[in-house]
Parts: C-alpha cells; structure tokens; sequence
C-alpha cells in the first residue's frame, strides 16, 4: 500500500479564540488532486497555509512523505522543529498564491531562476536553462526578460506557476489562482494548470471556485465549512449527488450566481 | 578683498573638509543606519533592546550637544581623538538614528506577499531578505535617504565649532579678518546651494533608474 504524501492528524487552528480549523484528518496521496471547495472562512485557505507553513499549527500534526512538518522526533517526543529541520520537510510543498506574488524588482527570468540558484544551489548556467525551459512551457519565453509589471493578470500567474514548478514539489498548492484575474484571463491560466495536472506525479491541492474546473482536473474534491471538511468524494458524487444539506445548499447557490 | 578673492580663500581648504566630512560621515550613517535599523526586526530582545536605545538617545538629544560632548568630554575619560574623527563620529551617530527609522519603515511597507512567496520557495530568512525584502525596500528607501544626505551635508556646518576648518571655518575667519559679511556670507549660501544641487538630481536620477519599468 501506498503511503500518503500529506497527513493531516487532527490538526486545528485557531486565531485568538476564534477557531478556524476543527480537529481535522486528511490525506493526500502521491499524484493525487485535491479540490477543496467551500464558503469563504470555512478554514479552506488556513487549511492550505498551514501545510506552506505560513500559519503554524495551534494542536495536532503535519506529515510530508512520512516527515513531520511542524515537528521533530527527540528522544521518543514530539518537539517543535528546528528552522533546519521545517525547511528541510517545506522542500517537498510549493505554491502558487492568488495575488502572485512575483518579485517586481527582477525580470521574468530572475524570479523564476532565483530559489534554484539561492535555495537549491543549482548552478547559474543550468538554472537558466531549466528556468526557460519551463517559461516556454507556460508560453511566455518571449517575456524572459520583462518585469512583471509588464504583464497581465494572466502571464503573471503563469510566470508564477513556472517558478514554484521549477522546484519540483512533490505537492503543490493552488490558492484560488484565477480569483484575482479578469475573467477573460481566467482560461489561459486554468489551461495551464490542467496540462500540469494530466503529467501526473505531482500532489495538487487545489482551493477553487471555479467547480466546472474542479470537477475536470479532481480526483477528489473536499467540502469545507465551519472548519471542517463536512463531505469529500469523487467529483461526480459531490456535484451530483450532494449527501450533506449544506453541500447541497452551497451548490445550489453556486448554480444560481452562475446561471445568472 | 575682491569677491574672487573671497570665494578662492573660502574653497581653499574649506571645501576639501567639508566633502570629505560629508563622504565619511555619510557612509558611518548609512552603514549605522541599515545596521540598527534591521536590528530592530530582530527576533533577539538583546539586539532589539541596543538598537532602539543607540536611535531614540541620539534621535532625542541635539546634534551639537553631542558633537561637543564627543569632542569635549569623552577625552576627560581618556577616549580622546581629532576634531575631524569626533566630527565624522558624531555625524555619522546622529544621522545613523534617522536612516535607522528609514531603514525599518521601507522595510515594513513591503508586501507580506513577497515573504510568503520567499517561504514558499523555502528561502531562509537571510536569504528572503538579502534577496528579495531589502533590494525593494532600499528602492523606496532612495527619496528619504536623499533628503537627509541634503540634510546631513549641510549640518556639517556646525562642526567649525569644534575648530574644525571647513566651509563655515573658514567664512568665519575671514569676517573677522576683513568684514565683507555680505559677501562672504552670501557666496557661502552660493556654495552650499552648489553643492547641494547634484546630491539632490543624483538621487532622482538614481531613483529612477531604479524603478524603471517594474513599478
């Protein structure tokens, strides 16, 4: 039997008192795409986060291929990790933000040669090589040597796409990548994520709205509210045979914004 | 005295001091300023703790006052150097505390984007900064840095009170010398202004090279 690549151990969260993520259990195997879909604050995003490490955990642990993420094993205990320990374990999550994110004051090529050559040491030469091979694969090596200012919504999330891609993520995170764009710019993007989800071997964990999307590129969609994943299936079992009344609820307004 | 005389005499050896001062005091500020300022984000409360007190006392206290402290009371404790090393010192102390703040507060403004991106491409935190937070945090660092170069030039004025012969040294002097107080003093402001005016269009030149087509 396969191992999972993410474990989730009932992991909750809180901010203050207010809690966000409730004792949660949840795995993600390796290759596989996970589409989690739900209302705004039902902890979807702070889900994700976590596993970036962007939040830190307030109870229970994180797995990545076997490794805790948030901790360390001494003497038989869980401890917190070492700074060392959590990049080491981090090396295997990438992510690509709905904001972007790029680094205005580098050129397209800079950014996404920059952690090959900062973080894994890659040598100059070969980063740029593996860096424009992959800008070419997202359409853009014409724009290697632009700033992103330059760029629309769309190229700067496929410039985006391309740098967290050229670490080679064994999972890597989607948080809403088309909600910042204009909706014209929406179909180059999710394209693009589609054409790197049919290769395979990487963990996708995918935070949408776009549910047609979801229900293309998903092995497995999760349905979050109130911090907890309150149904999760196959696509075609979410969508059309919703089991929990407040997946139903939240598909039949997503039904009626879209058909408006 | 014929004005040509006037502005010779005063450029002489004023002006060598006064540049040079300028020059050196301003590296020490810059050098403080980037130090102290990032020492302040610091995790550590013993960094922390000394980087705050070095800026608020010589943020709160007059740069003449520390100018003659400097170089009038640290030798009755055996710590005794020239007029032009209490200068630079106290200079560079000063304005070290301004560029500080400058330092923290371009830092600060960048979006928490760009750390979450540097996390997410597992970017340590020396890395994160070298790399990405300080290059776009000095950019905007440049307009406020320029201001106080301006100002940190001109203040070098105040060190002729510590018999040190730069610019105003040497006006003074020669006032008491010849008494043509309109015109010496006149072409004084002239060569202050002068020297001024490249500092100013170096930085908006610099600046603008800088941001050119990334923001």
């Amino acid at each position: 039997m396969t191992e999972p690549i993410v474990r989730y151990n009932q992991v909750s969260k809180y901010f203050g008192d207010l809690q966000v993520l409730n004792k949660i259990d949840f795995d993600i195997m390796p290759g596989e795409k996970v589409a989690l879909i739900g209302p705004s604050g039902s902890g979807k995003t702070t889900f994700a986060r976590l596993l970036m490490t962007l939040e830190s955990l307030s109870s229970g642990t994180i797995q990545v291929d076997g490794q805790y993420l948030w901790h360390e094993e001494k003497d038989g205990k869980l401890v917190k990790a070492s700074s060392k320990h959590l990049r080491e374990v981090r090396q295997n999550i990438g992510m690509v933000f709905q904001h972007f994110h790029l680094f205005p004051h580098m050129t397209v090529l800079e950014n996404v040669m920059e952690a090959q050559v900062t973080v894994k040491k890659t040598p100059e030469k070969e980063a740029e090589k593996i860096s424009k091979d992959m800008l070419d694969k997202v359409g853009l090596l014409e724009k290697a040597d632009v700033y992103p200012a330059q760029l629309s919504g769309g190229q700067k999330q496929r410039v985006a796409i391309a740098r967290a891609l050229v670490m080679k993520p064994k999972v890597m995170i989607f948080d809403e990548p088309t909600s910042a764009l204009d909706p014209e710019l929406v179909g180059e993007v999710l394209e693009i994520i589609k054409e790197i989800a049919d290769e395979g071997e990487m963990a996708m964990l995918l935070i949408t709205h776009e549910m047609d999307f979801a229900l293309e590129v998903a092995d497995r969609i999760a349905f979050f509210d109130g911090g907890k994943i309150v149904e999760q299936g196959s696509p075609e079992q979410m969508i059309n045979n919703p089991e929990t009344p407040r997946l139903n609820e939240f598909l039949s307004r997503f039904n009626a914004t879209n058909s408006l | 005295m014929s004005t040509l005389e006037i502005l010779g005499s005063l450029l002489k050896e004023g002006l060598l001091v006064t540049v040079s001062l300028t020059f050196f005091s301003a590296i020490l500020a810059l050098v403080l300023g980037f130090g102290s300022g990032l020492a302040r984000m610091s995790k550590s409360k013993i960094i922390w703790f000394i980087a705050g007190t070095y800026v608020e006392l010589f943020r709160g206290t007059s740069l003449l006052v520390q100018l003659f402290f400097i170089y009038f009371v640290l030798p009755m404790f055996g710590l005794r150097m020239s007029a032009m090393v209490a200068a630079v010192l106290a200079i560079g102390l000063n304005f070290g505390a301004y560029t500080s703040e400058v330092v923290r507060s371009a830092v600060q403004a960048i979006d928490v984007g760009q750390r979450e991106a540097s996390v997410a491409l597992n970017m340590t935190r020396q890395q994160m900064m070298r790399r990405i937070i300080i290059p776009q945090a000095f950019i905007r660092m440049i307009p406020n840095l320029g201001n106080q170069l301006i100002e940190l030039f001109k203040s070098t004025s105040l060190v002729s009170l510590i018999t040190l012969t730069d610019l105003t040294y040497q006006a003074n002097v020669l006032n008491g010398s010849t008494l043509e107080t309109t015109k010496i003093y006149t072409l004084l402001l002239l060569i202050y202004f002068v020297l001024a005016w490249p500092l100013t269009k170096g930085m908006n030149v610099l600046e603008r090279k800088l941001t050119e087509g990334r923001f």
